[in-house]
């Protein structure tokens, strides 16, 4: 490219111009050779009218991606531990209406699941909230599983070591139990439910998430047995759940169990439709609020320019090509305010987590790009209510007569 | 060389006994070349009939003929083709887009897609040239005075090259003397052009600068006398 060339396009870009060769091609009688966006050249040369769209837009997307960050997060307290099973199905009691609380499977139910479902590997799975000691004495609840060491229930240790079979006073800790109570691997633990209280050694750190919106903390089964019933062996409930591994296996039935997968399970835990449902309102509300707020600040700023519109139409532009500047104009603010927000809530994000009392939020990649695309197509919904006032101008106001 | 026919033109706007006839059987026609005045008290119809002629407005009854071209008859995007490459329009109050330059006010007709001579570029300079605009070309249009916006508004209607310029009151803002030299320039530039222009105007000192002047009245055609150009 040659300094002429590369003048040229610095100059025209510099001045939010875009510029570009000419095309002679079919239809377009004669092609300028600078093709220039009017809409681009509005907003640079009304910056703070256009500044302030930006903000508001800028807002409501900030406003948007938190909601999405805490309904993740609330996601991720409920049952961030059950998405994180390597089971493909989860057996229950068919008398417990797919609760894992109230769901009390005998050793033989247990023991005939895998088998009767057809599964490849299948492990029992107890649970219990129990109450513990922190490491400056306060009682708080946390989410006891027990699991059979050596099978699919076990979870990933990350830090310390596994628990062995028959370790009945050692406990994995997830890291949120952890960050909670300020205790530490190698630290005793005192846990009770109702009358029965049993001291534990944290052996091992684990990255499985919450259960129940409470920190998850693996035991051995037996231990579980002990902790909720105050009794191992044939006459208390052998696990609560049976993992399931293989293929087909939710929607499977038997002798005293039904299977359902991991997503359904996750939806049946106590409270998580109920705030699914609410997260899912104050999402649809922000889209909607935000496509409504884009719409009226366009659709006002294209009332405002009804005769610089009308004066466009009557020297011959189309509808399209009007409404592609307001489109154009939209795109550009939305994209604008959407980059400007992305790490506004980041920030914020890496602020709520260093708060003492943990606030539930969490952002994914997923979370971020879902929610700038979907503000974007809201941003573009917004934009259609100026094409109708753009449909609407009559050429004729050019010359100074009513529509 | 640009020709125009009218015949029985009119324009009514509703209908029964509120029925307001705008333009009752408008005939007339042009020489190739020709620029013509068009006056007549306010309501007289003189807008609505240039605005017929322009595109702008479909009529009720009777024919226009540009070039063999029959406007009555142009669909709505039709009419937005015919109005971008065929016609230059310079408004009462200029209408310049206020956040455009001069020469981005020019480039806009092509940016539009109306075609025209040369690269939209190099037109906007040299029509800015013609009418001493040159240093002023980088000016945003609330930025120029009453005079220059004018005549920027007359290169713009020049830009798209068209057959037919049509002129609504463009001295409406300025004031007699500078009023008459923007008219003088105006018809210089499209009779210099070969184009047919119509001047819509209550100065009748302006309007005797054209080479016919059209009286209207309550719609009709009352009179036709020669000008002074």
């Amino acid at each position: 490219m040659g300094r002429g060339r590369r003048r040229h396009l610095r100059t025209y870009y510099g001045a939010a111009i875009w510029s570009r060769p000419a095309v002679v091609g079919a239809g377009r009688p004669d092609v300028a050779a600078e093709v220039f966006v009017i809409g681009l050249l509005e907003i640079r040369r009304r910056k703070v009218q256009f500044a302030l769209i930006t903000l508001v837009v800028t807002l409501i997307s900030y406003l948007v991606l938190m909601i999405n960050g805490l309904g993740v997060g609330l996601n991720e307290a409920a049952g961030s531990a059950l998405r994180s099973f390597d089971a493909d199905a989860i057996a229950y009691s068919d008398q417990a209406g797919l609760s894992v609380i109230r769901s009390e499977l005998s050793a033989e139910v247990a023991g005939g699941i895998g088998e009767a479902a057809g599964a490849e590997e299948s492990a029992p799975l107890g649970y219990v909230a129990a109450n513990y000691r922190d490491s400056d004495g306060v009682v708080d609840s946390a989410a006891f599983l027990g699991f059979e060491p050596g099978t699919i229930a076990e979870p990933k240790v990350t830090g310390g070591r596994a628990l062995e079979p028959g370790e009945d006073d050692g406990i994995l800790a997830d890291k949120t139990f952890l960050r909670a109570s300020g205790l530490d691997v190698g630290d005793r633990v005192e846990v009770s439910v109702r009358l029965v209280r049993r001291e534990f050694t944290i052996v091992g750190e684990i990255d499985e998430g919450q259960f129940f919106f409470q920190p998850a903390v693996y035991i051995t089964r037996t231990a579980w047995q002990e902790l909720k019933y105050g009794a191992s062996g044939a006459d208390v409930p052998f696990a609560s759940v049976v993992l399931l591994k293989g293929d087909d296996l939710p929607g499977k039935r038997g002798e005293g169990f039904e299977a359902v997968s991991k997503s359904t399970a996750f939806a049946n835990i106590e409270g998580v439709s109920g705030q699914q449902s609410t997260v899912t309102s104050l999402r649809v509300f922000g889209y909607v609020i935000g496509a409504l707020v884009v719409g009226v600040f366009f659709y006002v700023l294209t009332l405002q320019k009804v005769p610089q519109i009308g004066v466009l139409k009557a020297i011959g532009a189309s509808n399209f090509y009007v409404f592609r500047q307001v489109l154009g104009q939209v795109v550009v603010l939305a994209a604008i305010g959407i980059a400007v927000s992305v790490p506004l809530a980041w920030a914020t994000y890496r602020a709520l987590l260093q708060l003492p009392d943990a606030v539930p939020i969490a952002f994914t990649t997923g979370t971020y790009v879902t929610t700038c695309v979907a503000l974007m197509v809201t941003a573009v919904i917004g934009a259609l209510f100026s094409g109708r006032q753009v449909i609407k101008t009559d050429p004729i106001i050019a010359l100074g007569q009513q529509q | 060389m640009t020709t125009l026919r009218v015949r029985d033109l009119s324009k009514t706007y509703g209908s029964g006994e509120d029925a307001v006839h705008a333009v009752r059987g408008v005939s007339f026609e042009s020489a190739p070349g020709e620029f013509l005045g068009l006056v007549g008290p306010s309501g007289s119809g003189k807008t609505t009939l240039l605005a017929m002629i322009g595109g702008l407005l479909t009529p009720t009854s009777g024919s226009i003929d540009v070039n063999g071209l029959e406007i009555g008859q142009l669909s709505g995007r039709q009419q937005a083709a015919y109005r971008r490459d065929r016609i230059g329009y310079v408004f009462q109050s200029n209408n310049l887009l206020p956040y455009l330059t001069a020469r981005e006010n020019l480039m806009v007709v092509r940016a539009i897609g109306a075609k025209g001579r040369g690269a939209a570029g190099q037109r906007a300079d040299q029509l800015l040239e013609e009418l001493g605009l040159t240093k002023r070309r980088n000016a945003l249009a609330t930025e120029l005075s009453g005079g220059e916006r004018q005549r920027v508004a007359i290169a713009r209607a020049l830009m798209n090259d068209p057959d037919l310029v049509l002129v609504d009151e463009p001295t409406a803002s300025l004031d007699s003397a500078r009023g008459k030299q923007v008219v003088k320039s105006l018809i210089e530039e499209v009779k210099g052009r070969g184009k047919l222009g119509i001047m819509v105007t209550h100065d009748l000192a302006m309007a005797e600068l054209a080479d016919r002047v059209l009286e209207m009245h309550d719609g009709e055609l009352t009179r036709l006398r020669e000008g002074v150009a």
